[in-house]
Formats: C-alpha cells, structure tokens, sequence
C-alpha cells in the first residue's frame, strides 16, 4: 500500500503533505478518543496512581493519612499470616480455573461447529450464562450447595457420603471454580466457534484428500489456525480469574477458614471491612504487579505456539 | 359569587403558604440510617417526616443501606466529605465511629435537655468517657425467640427466666425431630453466649480468645452444631443472621437468638406464635448483653441545630412510642418501654418477663477496637467447627493469631 501511494506523489513534496494531513488526522482522532480518554484518566489512572499513593500510607478512613514507608510491603510480605495463603489461593484457582476454561470452552466450540444443525442455538443457550450478573449466577449456585440445599440432597437420595463443598476447606475452591466455569465458559466458547468456523474449508479438505485424519486435522491444522484467538481467550481469561472477587463474596466470604480466601477478597475485606484502606491498596499492587507478570510471561510464552500466518 | 369567594380564598391561602416558605428558611437535612426491608425504612420514613409535622422548617431525607453495607459505606461517606448531617450510630461501634459525630454535652447542658428520660445504660454506650454522642432510640437485651407451637407439638415445656446452658440443650435436643432443628446459632452469637456463661473474650481492653473460659463458651456454641446437632450447620458464605431467622421464620428452627428489634419484621412474617425467654446461663447468674443505638450529628454538617432539633424528635417520646408499638425498638426512654411489650409483643408468650429479667441482668457488650475484623474472623472460621473439621481450641487459636496480625 504504502509504495503505491509514494509512487503516486512527487517525492519532494510528499513530507510535507503527509505530514500535514497526519496532523490533522491526529488532532480529530485526538478528538474523537478523549471522551474515553477521560474516563480512563478519571476512573482508571488517577486512582491507580491514587492507589499507589495510599499503599504507602496507613489511610483508615475516618482519619487523614499518615506516610509509613514501605511499612504495609513488609507487613504483608513478613507478619501477614494470611498473605501467603491468599496468594497461593489467588494462583491455585487462577490455574485450575484457567485450564478448565480453556479445554472444556474449546471442547464445546468443536463439538457446536461439527453440528450440521442448531448451531445458533447451542451458541446462544452456553452463551446467556455470559451475560447473567454473577452475583444473581452465585446466589442460585449458593441456594444448591448451602448445607442441607439441594447438592446434600442429591448426594443423600443416592445414598452417597460426599461432604458439603462449602465446608470442607480443600473442597470449597471446588464450588467457586464451578460457579465461574458455569458463569464464563460460554464467552470463549462463543470466540472459538467462530475462530474455527473462520478457517477455510479448503485447507480441511486438502487435508482430508490427503488422508488426515479428524483428530490430525484437530491438532496439526485448526487448532494452529485458532491459536492467536486462544491465546487472547486465555489472556483475558487469566486476568479476570486473578481478580476473582463476585462469586467468592457471595457464596464462600473467604470461608472455610481462610481457604477460598484470593487477593481480590482480602482487598475488599482489608480495606472495606477492617477499613485499613493504605493496606488493602499495598494489595490491590501486589495484585496488579501479578497480572501484569503472568500477562507479561503469556506474551513471551505465546512466540511458542501461537501462529499468526493463516 | 361563591365560587369567586372560594376562589379567592384559595388564593390567599396559597400566598399565605408562599409567604411562610419564604419567611422561614427551609432546612433540609440528610439522614443516613441502616434499613433492610420495606416495613423497617417505612417505619424510619415515618420518623422523617414526624421532624417536618413539628418543625415545618426541617425537611429530612432519609438515605438507607442494608445493616451491613451501612458499615461498609459510612466510612467511605465521611473520607470522601459526602456524610449526612444525622448519622445513626449502634453503642457497639461508637468506639470506632465517634470522631466523625458532634459532641454533644454542651447542646444538652445549654437546653436542658434531660437526658436522664433515657435508660442510662444505652447512654453510657453513646459515650465516649463523659462526652456523649448521639441521641438513643433503643436499647435492648439479645434474647431467645422461640416458635411456641413447635414447643406445644413436641410436648416440650416453654423456657422460663433463670434456665441453665444444659436446660437450653436438652430443650433444643427434644425439639430436633422431623428436619426441623431445635435451635438456630450463627459465629456471631457467640459473643453473646459467652457473656451469657460468665466468659471472658475480652481481658483488659486486648482480645483473649484462648484462655478457658473464653474457649469452653466456644465449645458450648460448637458442640450445639457439631456433637449435639441441635442447630444446622451454617457455612461462611451470604449472611448466617439472615439464615437463621429466616429458617426459623419458616418453622424449621424451634429457638433463636434475636433482640427486641427483631419483632417488627416477625410478627409479619410467622404465622405460629412466638415466645421470649432470656438467654440461659452459666453456672452463675445471667449476663445478657445489650446494645443500643441511636442518633449523632455529624461533624461536617452544615445545620448542626437544626440537626439538634431533628435528632430530639426522632429520639423524642412519640416517635419511641411509634418504633415500639411497630415492633421495631425498645425505647431508650425507659417511660415509653411499656409500649413495646404492650403493643408490639401483646401476642408474644413471655415477653414481658423475659425482657425485665434480661434488662435486670444485662452486662457490657465487650469488644475491641477491631470488633469488626474478629467477626468476620468468626464467620470465617467456625464453619469448619460447626462441621467437627476443626477443634473449638483450634479455631480459637487460630482467630487470636489473625487478629492480632491485623
């Protein structure tokens, strides 16, 4: 494109001219983002550099706040007992929750793109769970695993002894996971199916004629064809499990113990609850740093097996 | 030639109202108070609007949160400038909250005012030292609400004044019968219940949940749940209180510990009778636990007397006398108490006797300066004991040690 253009233009004058179109395409451009623009200023950057302000404060609300130093770091990293078992608890469901989502949504968009018809349905039905508020998804999934709900009830009618998620400590990240997976799976099922259905026939069927067979042309020709739309899925995905906050108020409030406890949690509870606002905001960056290095690790771990040459 | 007369008339009357508005100036005053359903913020509606009846000038607008996100939201109302000029304020987290209040030991002294008509108690608990800070509503014993017809069907005899810890459990046991429960107990209540045996959570102002008698209440409260299996298992998530007195709104829970606030929403919301009795005890006498709140003027209004006037309406006798016959409070003015029991409570077995004998029992609400922090920490971590994964000593250590980290 662009040598098109050159040869078009006497060279002597193309500088200037670009220049001069550019910058007015800039300024309009400039124009028509600001109004996001200063919602990203008002409601994204200042309190984010607000938040790395009070993280250096003790900030209780009712009283103005006092500069500490580093002071909530090293509490947190030091005397915290709970820090530790939150964060291991943040990453433990960011991993299982991660993997789970990513098979089985892309499980689900193979078999719905094989589907001869009712197609749209299958799309719509996995996708309204999408578009449910979590909070309303957790108060039902909360009414069937409550003890004595209708999980119990399940379990005891077909005569099995199987503990109450919510109140065995190593099960209860189990009833969260599921809550979520039910909750979002349908988003990047619904990126998938489409990603697959976007790969061209052709390639299948040269494939086929030449005596691939369905799982080959599954591994070695579709699922490289899809993969910058898995990478963005597992992105996105990634980053909204490590802030893993709704269904965890609803259903466990950190319970049993401290063992569906994740960072999202403790910001709340820390700065809302306990109002140790300079603390929890010490959290929110520790969060933030987090995602941006697991963010970070996917981009350079994408270079492996993400393909963008369909 | 009448109508040019109505007509007229209504046209002086309407300058007259026009005049008045402009003569005085109109005042209006935001109120921030704690209502969780329409029968609770009608009642405080109500209230709002009795300050207007007899101070035309004050209008009142009432700005209500469910009880918990009340506490969640008034800190972040006062940093951010946005707070009321009334505030309600409960006595048990005036300790937390009182820097954000007037004080008003100047205002009272200057009119008069006779603070004495209140229960002196409840005043001690909207002080801090000798300042007091806010004007009570109510005060107020927790007591146990019990469903009388599931009593009557089990042949099970009613709870008097005076019974023990172990009368309560062999009562809640011969009620468990059928999928009902025979009591309904949630982690917080086990301040209460504490205090009730003659613990102590609490020594010399720092929180000391591992000493023995601190960790056998604990035990008592567990064992309820977890050996006797009397009461059902709540786990941490929603809200346990809510819970509770909603399966025992349902019928499915035999006793529950409630207070003289409760009733408002109870009387609606059961069709079997109710009755009261005072916590049990220890060994010793009863200690019932009380609390009580009430209403403060906040520190950045810009009509604070105004807000004075306001405040002695909304705590004045007629509107105690309203909340009491609603069901919604127990005076603080120890002359419009007889209401509540009167009116409110008139079909309620044992009302009466068993709020007399808790009120003449009635002990401090101990708590700390992060009281907060070591309920959640309770909800957090009973559970597990309820469901007997976890020794009441354990949980107990294990709530001193993140308290104290907080």
């Amino acid at each position: 494109m662009a040598d098109i253009v050159s040869t078009s233009v006497p060279p002597t004058r193309r500088p200037r001219r670009k220049n001069k179109i550019s910058a007015a395409e800039t300024r309009t451009a400039f124009l028509f983002l600001l109004p996001s623009l200063l919602g990203f200023l008002a409601f994204m950057l200042i309190p984010i550099i607000a938040s790395l302000g009070l993280s250096f404060t003790n900030w209780q609300l009712l009283k103005p706040p006092e500069f500490v130093g580093f002071s909530n770091y090293i509490r947190l990293l030091t005397t915290d007992p709970s820090f530790f078992k939150v964060l291991g608890n943040t990453l433990f469901f960011t991993i299982e929750y991660l993997v789970l989502n990513i098979v089985i949504s892309l499980t689900l968009a193979v078999w719905i793109s094989s589907l001869k018809r009712g197609q749209q349905w299958f799309r719509v039905i996995f996708f309204i769970p999408t578009f449910t508020p979590t909070i309303a998804v957790s108060v039902v999934w909360l009414l069937i695993f409550t003890p004595g709900g209708v999980m119990d009830y399940v379990f005891q009618s077909l005569s099995l002894n199987f503990p109450n998620l919510l109140l065995d400590g190593n099960l209860a990240m189990q009833a969260v996971i599921i809550v979520t997976l039910w909750a979002s799976v349908g988003y990047n099922m619904v990126l998938f199916n489409a990603a697959l259905d976007m790969v061209p026939q052709s390639y299948l069927e040269a494939a086929k004629i030449d005596g691939a067979s369905a799982w080959d042309r599954f591994w070695k020709i579709r699922l490289p064809l899809i993969s910058p739309t898995i990478f963005f899925g597992t992105v996105m995905t990634a980053i909204t499990s490590l802030q893993v906050f709704d269904q965890i108020y609803v259903i466990t409030r950190g319970g049993p113990g401290s063992s569906t406890a994740t960072l999202g949690f403790a910001i709340y509870t820390n700065g809302f609850q306990n109002y140790q606002m300079g603390y929890a905001s010490s959290l929110a960056w520790v969060m933030f740093v987090m995602i941006m290095a697991l963010t970070g690790f996917q981009f350079w771990l994408q270079r492996k097996w993400v393909h963008y040459d369909a | 030639m009448k109508t040019i007369k109505s007509l007229a008339a209504a046209a002086l009357f309407s300058t007259a109202l026009a005049t008045t508005a402009f003569a005085q100036d109109q005042v209006n005053l935001t109120w921030q108070m704690w209502g969780s359903d329409e029968a609770d913020i009608a009642a405080w509606q109500h209230l709002a609007d009795m300050v207007t009846e007899q101070h035309p000038d004050i209008k009142v607008t009432l700005q209500t949160a469910p009880w918990n996100d009340y506490w969640t939201k008034l800190p972040v109302l006062a940093a951010s400038g946005q707070l009321g000029d009334i505030v309600a304020m409960q006595s048990l987290r005036m300790p937390n909250f009182y820097s954000i209040l007037e004080p008003l030991n100047e205002r009272v002294k200057a009119d008069n005012f006779d603070i004495d008509a209140f229960d002196s108690s409840i005043i001690g608990g909207m002080s801090v030292g000798d300042e007091v800070y806010g004007l009570p509503y109510d005060v107020g014993p927790w007591m146990i609400f019990y469903n009388k017809d599931m009593f009557a069907a089990a042949g099970v005899a009613e709870p008097e004044a005076g019974w023990t810890f172990d009368e309560f459990v062999e009562t809640a046991k011969a009620l468990t019968k059928d999928g009902n429960y025979g009591a309904g107990v949630t982690p917080q209540n086990y301040s209460l219940i504490a205090t009730a045996l003659g613990d102590h959570y609490i020594t010399d102002g720092k929180l000391d949940l591992t000493n023995p008698g601190a960790i056998s209440a604990a035990e008592s409260l567990i064992g309820l749940v977890a050996t006797d299996k009397v009461a059902p298992v709540v786990a941490s998530g929603a809200d346990p209180g809510a819970f509770v007195s909603g399966r025992f709104d349902a019928g499915n829970i035999g006793m529950y510990i409630d207070g003289p606030w409760a009733m408002i929403n109870k009387i609606d919301n059961v069709d079997f009778k109710i009755g009261l009795a005072p916590l049990p005890r220890g060994e010793g006498d009863l200690a019932a636990a009380t609390a009580g709140s009430g209403f403060g003027i906040s520190t950045t209004s810009q009509h604070k007397d105004a807000a004075w006037q306001a405040i002695q309406v909304l705590t004045g006798p007629e509107a105690l006398d309203y909340l009491a016959s609603q069901g919604r409070a127990l005076p603080a003015r120890t002359a419009q108490q007889a209401t509540w029991f009167d009116v409110a409570a008139k079909d309620v077995a044992g009302a009466r006797e068993a709020l007399e004998y808790s009120l003449a029992h009635s002990a401090t609400y101990e708590i700390t300066d992060n009281f907060n922090a070591v309920e959640n920490l309770f909800n957090q971590y009973f559970p597990q004991a309820f469901a007997g994964s976890a020794s009441a000593e354990d949980t107990m250590k294990t709530i001193q040690s993140l308290a104290e980290n907080q």
